[in-house]
């Protein structure tokens, strides 16, 4: 089964182009890319989500961290290839159809988005924390979001809409 | 009724929940079908003859499209300066010679990315190497290689070579006033080259449709890439339209017309198909455009009490190898020393010199860090040297309200005094001033330092196209859609105008919808780029809004059988003071306004522009006219930490006290201060573009060091509200978005110094630099 999966034979020839199955938000698609390809150009030309964003295209900048499997990934970096039959979840998973989720209400509260390209990759960066840790710290927080840059903000309320969601006494700021 | 719903109320983000679901679609998110991949050539070396130019290779490529140089062009010129005196200076591509390391010299478009890189390795380029210079006093020189020809005007009277424009201008007499002051003295400062650091690469889509350009672009103001693109490829403005996209930040590195854009659009013309130029990171990094390093020579004289008596500048900017933003930030610079203190004798000289480095833009500030940098700084020795304390020496030449500038301009409210004395109060500087320089803490290797800056910003001005119109539609259900050209860049633009015409119309924030940036539905906008939106399109938005509010009053009036006096609007009814009983929803109003108005549904206009009785800008070589009403203030105060045994040092905690009129919206203004106070620690302590002739050797955010989440340092906020609102009355903003990067840099470098002892000359505060300082303090205290 992984075989056929995995490779395509033209005319005899195993071709380089693979077929995989990624399970994007809970849905599941069959891609055929080649080994080359990274997991952000499969995410955003071929599932069609565009909301996981593209800033170094070297695995700098954060802007397109989604989770594989739970873990926050760089999709510029990662070969598609590594991430056949993984669960990928990304900014557009967050929300119930149009009610947002708390961290994103939350980032909302705080004034935690300004341009709004680094968003993305913050929200999956901090879903991932707050699923293994609900209340973190101020350590926690940074060590979380350390991979992710930010040049609006300089990150004071990012850091607030975290505690903000985990319920550590701090308030919304916009109304 | 007279209550303020919408306005000074920090509204949530009108484009949050695009913003926060992925569904915000920025440039490089517009996808249309059968779209090329287009990529540039750019030159290897800073200085060079071209003697060929071969693409014939290239274009027998299977895939390639279309391979365009300056052979292909119109010959127009562009400029980031297009005046009389300063006309347009440069052409899309490279002719006859390379000046800059990126120079750009041919673009292709093909049907993927490979296909693209391998048809620029095709491309056959000779060159003749010529020498190169990157150091301005350098490129000054009679010998030095001219990267141009010297601006006429100004070599007419100019010893010096490569002068791309000269700002000279002043007031009273600086000779006398040195005579007659009883401190004088001379310091050097010098700034470094720093990056923008916007997230989102340059990235343009364009498709022509016969007669028609279609643009998404990663822009600062769609008008003025309209103006630009459609001059450049010699259209009529109404054939190139510029749609609206998000943009992932700008602060200033995105207003200019991009090579990429002309060639986006030229090669969707030439080969029928919409083509994509994405900058890679390391482009941006390379070859595209950066801040300025300024050196500032400044010669101060004072009273004993501190009084300003007289002060010389003379300002070079490495400008780079073409005119861009530097004429325009040595004419800046000019206006950033004069508007905070007064200064009764003033000798000011600029020089703007093209050097072999890439061209330079605007940046967040635009001089006035890098000019606050140095005279806040020296005002701070100079108070030491006459033995007052810092808030003393400022607010002895602080501007007072009401006062006219050299220039005409007057501060009106101007909340300064203000800021520097809360600033002062909220902090304690007083007291902690001098603190671990005079008692260093015994067993620790960190020194804590406080210390203050101070600036004042403009905002508005008059710049192409000087002025914006909004429009508001009345629907039938009585909610409301808005026209503005107005681009959000992350500030906020569109969230305050929607709180403004909110206000005014006396309907919700969710009755209202904007569609805006887009140069074929939208009325003009100054643009995001003058620290104006919020007061020039704010206003014209008001304006709009008010007008719509007229025509309900008029027509309701006439179905209510009431004096329109006695008239007013709540929650979308029309309601009589004098019997509340009596009101009319909007809708019936407009229904009304439709029956009995021969089919006039409700529709609003404004326009504002800043200084309507001026003619246009200042000149940039003169100083003369009037530049802008209004004028922000503001102190800031940092507290930095430094460790003498490493030499590191970190802005612990910032305070910002402003005077930003009236804030629409608090929650992003404290936005606009928290990103310029994180900007500014950077441009102090970790971000420096390092070049080695005129390549960039740190061409990633990894060498290049941003602040990381890490480095992010307490930031307070005091708002001095000098300015008041009033449904239907014109109101003064001032300016919040960029000039908070200045005062909080000059406040950092006093605060090193309060810290150690060391006075620094020069961005950055690095390392080496704090122990070198240190190392001199030992070798004179031994001495």
């Amino acid at each position: 089964m992984d075989q056929i999966r995995n490779r395509l034979e033209v005319d005899g020839k195993k071709s380089r182009t693979r077929l995989l199955e990624l399970k994007v938000n809970g849905e599941t698609f069959d891609i055929t890319a080649k080994p080359r390809v990274m997991l952000l150009e499969v995410i955003r030309d071929q599932v069609g989500l565009t909301g996981t964003k593209d800033g170094c295209e070297s695995g700098t900048c954060g802007a397109c961290t989604v989770l594989v499997d739970g873990k926050p990934t760089l999709a510029c970096i990662t070969l598609a290839v590594e991430c056949d039959g993984k669960e990928i979840r990304t900014v557009e998973g967050l929300a119930d159809g149009d009610k947002l989720n708390d961290l994103q209400e939350a980032f909302l509260d705080q004034g935690a988005t300004q341009c709004g390209f680094c968003t993305p990759g913050m929200l999956m960066s901090a879903t991932a924390l707050l699923e293994k840790t609900p209340k973190p710290n101020k350590q926690e927080i940074n060590k979380a979001l350390e991979g992710n840059l930010c040049r609006c903000t300089g990150y004071n309320s990012i850091v607030d809409a975290v505690l903000q969601v985990s319920d550590q006494g701090v308030k919304a700021k916009m109304q | 009724m007279n209550e303020l719903r919408n306005v000074g109320k920090s509204m949530k983000r009108k484009d949050g929940p695009d913003k926060v679901t992925g569904r915000a679609v920025y440039c490089q998110d517009v996808k249309l079908p059968g779209t090329l991949i287009g990529r540039i050539l750019r030159s290897p070396h800073p200085h060079a003859k071209l003697i060929s130019v071969d693409t014939s290779k290239a274009e027998a490529l299977d895939g390639v499209k279309g391979v365009i140089t300056i052979d292909d062009t119109e010959g127009i010129k562009h400029g980031f300066v297009e005046t009389p005196r300063y006309p347009a200076d440069q052409e899309v591509f490279a002719r006859d010679k390379v000046v800059h390391v990126g120079h750009e010299i041919a673009a292709v478009a093909a049907v993927d990315e490979v296909t693209a890189q391998q048809a620029l390795d095709l491309i056959e380029v000779e060159y003749e190497i010529l020498p190169a210079v990157f150091d301005p006093h350098k490129a000054m020189n009679e010998d030095a290689p001219e990267i141009h020809p010297s601006h006429p005007k100004v070599a007419d009277k100019e010893p010096f070579s490569n002068i791309g424009g000269k700002t000279e201008t002043g007031w009273g007499d600086v000779e006398k006033g040195f005579e007659e002051s009883d401190y004088v003295r001379t310091d050097r400062y010098e700034s470094h080259l720093r990056t923008h650091g916007y997230l989102e690469t340059q990235v343009t889509l364009a498709h022509w449709e016969s007669d028609k350009l279609n643009v998404w672009t990663s822009s600062m103001g769609a008008f003025n890439k309209r103006a630009k693109l459609a001059r450049v490829l010699d259209l009529p403005y109404s054939s190139v339209r510029v749609h609206k996209a998000y943009v992932g930040g700008a602060f200033g590195g995105k207003v200019d017309l991009y090579t990429h854009e002309y060639a986006a659009a030229r090669l969707s013309m030439l080969t029928g198909r919409p083509v994509r130029f994405t900058a890679s990171r390391e482009e941006i990094f390379s070859a595209y455009r950066h801040g300025q390093p300024l050196i500032v020579e400044l010669k101060t004289g004072v009273k004993k009490d501190g009084t300003l008596v007289a002060q010389e500048l003379r300002i070079i900017n490495n400008g780079g190898a073409h005119r861009g933003s530097g004429v325009v930030v040595v004419f800046l610079a000019w206006g950033f020393t004069m508007a905070p203190y007064r200064i009764p004798n003033l000798k000011y000289e600029g020089y703007s010199v093209y050097t072999n480095y890439t061209v330079r833009a605007p940046q967040r500030g635009h001089g006035c860090p890098q000019v606050r940098f140095a005279i806040e700084s020296q005002l701070d020795t100079i108070a030491e040297e006459i033995g007052i304390d810092p808030i003393q020496i400022r607010l002895v030449n602080a501007r007072e309200p009401g006062e006219e500038l050299p220039n005409k301009d007057n501060v009106h409210q101007a909340g300064l005094i203000d800021c520097i004395k809360i600033a002062n109060e909220k902090t304690n500087l007083l007291e902690k001033y001098g603190r671990d320089r005079k008692s260093p803490p015994e067993n620790s290797s960190i020194r804590r330092g406080i210390g203050i800056g101070i600036s004042a910003y403009m905002g508005g001005t008059l710049i192409y196209p000087n002025g914006s119109g909004v429009i508001v539609k009345m629907n039938d259900d009585g909610s409301a859609v808005v026209l503005t050209g107005a681009i959000d860049i992350g500030q906020g633009a569109e969230t305050v105008i929607t709180q403004i015409i909110a206000e005014e119309l006396s309907v919700g924030m969710d009755d209202i919808k904007i569609i805006a940036s887009d140069t074929d539905t939208t009325p003009q906008d100054i643009g995001a780029w003058i620290s104006g939106l919020t007061y020039v399109t704010g206003n014209a938005a008001r304006q709009a809004a008010h007008n719509a509010r007229l025509k309900l009053l008029d027509v309701a009036a006439e179905q209510m059988n009431v004096l329109k006096d006695d008239l007013y609007l709540e929650d979308k009814e029309v309601i009589s003071k004098s019997n509340p009983d009596n009101r009319l929803a909007y809708q019936d109003v407009i229904a009304a306004s439709v029956a009995n108005h021969r089919g006039d549904t409700i529709i609003g206009e404004g326009f504002w522009r800043t200084m309507r009785d001026e003619p246009h800008h200042p000149s940039l070589a003169t100083t003369k006219g009037r530049w802008t009403e209004n004028y922000a203030f503001s102190a800031q105060v940092a507290e930095v930490e430094v460790d003498i045994e490493t030499g590191e040092a970190k802005l612990v905690k910032a305070l910002t006290v402003h005077d930003c009129g009236f804030p629409i919206n608090p929650a992003l203004v404290k936005g606009q201060i928290d990103g310029q106070v994180s900007m500014a620690l950077g441009h102090a302590f970790m971000e420096e573009i390092m070049t080695k002739d005129g390549y960039t050797l740190n061409p990633s955010w990894l060498d290049y060091r941003m602040p990381t989440i890490h480095n992010m340092a307490e930031s307070d906020d005091a708002d001095v509200i000098t300015e008041k609102y009033e449904v239907g009355q014109s109101y003064r903003t001032k300016e919040v978005g960029e000039g908070l990067v200045s005062g909080i840099l000059a406040a950092m470098a006093n605060a090193v110094y309060d810290a150690t002892g060391v006075r620094l000359h020069s961005t950055p505060f690095s390392p080496d630099k704090i122990l070198k300082g240190l190392k001199e303090l030992e070798r004179q205290k031994s001495a």
